[in-house]
């Protein structure tokens, strides 16, 4: 984890009185604010905005909240097939979440914990798919999809996410750091590798397990170009695309605008609390691997 | 770990273990991928049905197109702005959080949030914020500089509004990192030069940015990914690819070769060429810091 290890003295903790004398503190403490303030400008008023009206978002400065309230919601909800698109992000985020945890957990079992001929060779094969990201198959992904008549279907949103070269990694990591004690104590004891997996090895993992949920949903539910691809049909469709047919249907005459960042609000909203509620086992998934 | 403590040694349990995830990885990711390689030699028509080989000749008619070499260019200085930009602005906010002693606190999701933030969210934001007549941004950036901003016009505005959008949504994966790699300096090795009353500024690229430098180059390579693939559905709801191809990154011209003109052979080529490039990325990687997963897919 550490960039340098070769430092075994105590810590001195004079530092940290040295930098508390430090007059300026407050402009770092300004420019923090500053900083957060401007990241979260855009999303502040889009949530401004999809309150208002069409005619109150053409004026301009208008900061106000509209007097629409949460009726934009209602209307994409309703009229916009937002209900579908949501519906469809989120099986189809569950699914490869859990799919992907669950195959990748039994791969990272056999890796660490059996007697394995060509390991490393079986590990590379896995390791390598990081060199073949979606646009570099995607013309005979989609070919492949058409062929098994899965187009339009969530097999085809789903299948080709649910296995994983990192998440397979990362749990032969954080398995390898299970103490060696521990396991020659399971071993001892003769319990088999399914009770071995949800006795042991699962309740020693939540924390990465739950950190690689995180990152899977978030990853899952933010695909674009692939459901673009796969899913022309809309009421298969994903909210990532939907709000693409939302911004796309109103081209003639005055632009909805606040209908439309209702839409948007509405499909970063799951994400966003996903990572807000589980920052925490996120930034350590993270730390491991970048160990 | 050592060998020996392993508890199990059934070959066919273990075969049954690994089995789902190699059926995944070979019919989703290999075969598609060795697809991909045997397409860019033929000429497709009717949908791929009419296959003709044609040796390298997609190859070589992608290096003579002069759309395909503004591609090229376009996403390679597209690259250059948003890894610089990205760096430069996440290094500038991990370090003051870090120096007020916020990296492990509960307000830096504060700042990595926009790692949440889908793509396409994103690029719909700021069409509208930014919008050339209707956006408040616009307004007030007309109001207190001399620019006029007209990017549906204007190509260098639009790459610009484009990196924007590009290098706001990667902040907060940057942060992420840096941050804990700034926690993880042993304070014993930055004591003297504090003690030296060196600037912040100065305390930063002289001592920090060296000792986080292997998070550095991860993240220059992450980025580098990120802008070349991940950059797709700003093109497609910001700009589609223009004016006059100032913003038509190679991802996306390969998703119109692809679907908008069927030309699958031609699209395969560009495929293959994206694929050289991630392995040139990763191998950087790989020798730069010896061994680490990417996270993408």
């Amino acid at each position: 984890m550490a960039t340098t290890t070769d430092t075994d003295s105590t810590p001195v903790d004079e530092s940290r009185t040295i930098s508390q004398r430090l007059p300026d503190n407050l402009g770092m403490h300004v420019g923090i604010i500053l900083s957060v303030v401007a990241m979260a400008a855009p999303l502040l008023l889009a949530i401004v905005m999809s309150t208002q009206t069409t005619s109150e978002v053409y004026e301009v400065t208008n900061l106000g909240l509209g007097s629409q309230g949460l009726s934009n919601y209602q209307t994409v909800l309703s009229e916009y097939r937002f209900t579908t698109y949501l519906l469809n992000s989120f099986v189809m985020s569950i699914i490869i979440v859990v799919g992907k945890v669950g195959i990748s957990l039994l791969a990272a079992l056999a890796l660490v914990y059996y007697e394995l001929p060509y390991e490393r060779a079986v590990f590379m094969f896995i390791l390598l798919t990081l060199l073949l990201p979606v646009p570099v198959r995607i013309v005979p992904l989609f070919q492949l999809m058409a062929d098994l008549g899965w187009t339009n279907t969530m097999l085809a949103l789903t299948g080709p996410y649910i296995a994983s070269a990192t998440a397979v990694f990362l749990f032969r990591q954080h398995f390898m750091s299970i103490p060696s004690s521990l396991v020659e104590t399971a071993r001892m004891s003769g319990i088999g590798p399914a009770t071995f997996l949800f006795k042991v090895l699962i309740p020693m993992s939540k924390g990465m397990i739950a950190g690689v949920c995180v990152i899977t949903y978030i990853y899952s539910w933010n695909q674009f170009l692939w459901p673009l691809v796969a899913v022309n049909d809309k009421s298969s469709q994903v909210v990532q695309v939907g709000i693409s047919y939302l911004q796309g249907s109103a081209q003639a005459g005055l632009t909805p605008w606040g209908l439309i960042m209702a839409g948007a609000c509405i499909a970063l909203l799951p994400p966003l609390i996903v990572l807000i509620v589980l920052h925490r086992p996120l930034l350590q998934t993270f730390a491991v691997q970048r160990k | 770990m050592a060998e020996q403590t392993k508890p199990f040694d059934s070959k066919l349990q273990a075969a049954a273990l690994l089995l789902p995830t190699i059926v995944v990885l070979v019919a989703f990711l290999y075969y598609p991928s060795l697809e991909t390689f045997r397409l860019s030699l033929f000429e497709s028509a009717f949908l791929g049905q009419d296959l003709r080989w044609t040796g390298i000749s997609n190859f070589v008619e992608l290096a003579t197109s002069s759309t395909y070499r503004n591609s090229f260019v376009v996403s390679v200085l597209f690259a250059g702005v948003v890894v610089i930009g990205t760096l430069v602005l996440s290094l500038l906010i991990s370090y003051m959080l870090f120096d007020v002693d916020l990296g492990s606190s509960s307000y830096l999701v504060a700042a990595i949030w926009p790692y949440a933030l889908p793509p396409a969210v994103a690029a719909i934001l700021l069409n509208f914020l930014l919008h050339p007549n209707l956006g408040i941004f616009t307004h007030y950036l007309e109001l207190l500089t001399p620019w006029t901003l007209d990017w549906f016009n204007s190509g260098p505005q639009a790459f610009a509004v484009l990196a924007i959008v590009a290098i706001w949504k990667q902040l907060g994966y940057n942060i992420i990192f840096m941050v804990a790699a700034l926690n993880n300096i042993p304070e014993t090795l930055t004591e003297s030069a504090q003690l030296d009353g060196v600037g912040r500024l100065k305390m930063l690229y002289k001592v920090y940015v060296p000792l986080i430098s292997p998070t550095l180059i991860f993240l220059v390579v992450m980025n580098t990914i990120y802008s070349f693939f991940s950059t797709f559905p700003l093109v497609d709801l910001m700009t589609s690819g223009g004016p006059s191809g100032a913003t038509n990154l190679l991802i996306f011209k390969l998703y119109r070769d692809a679907f908008e003109f069927s030309n699958y052979g031609l699209a395969s080529a560009e495929s293959v060429i994206l694929f050289v490039l991630v392995a040139i990325l990763m191998y950087i990687q790989l020798r730069a810091t010896e061994g680490h997963a990417q996270y993408g897919g």
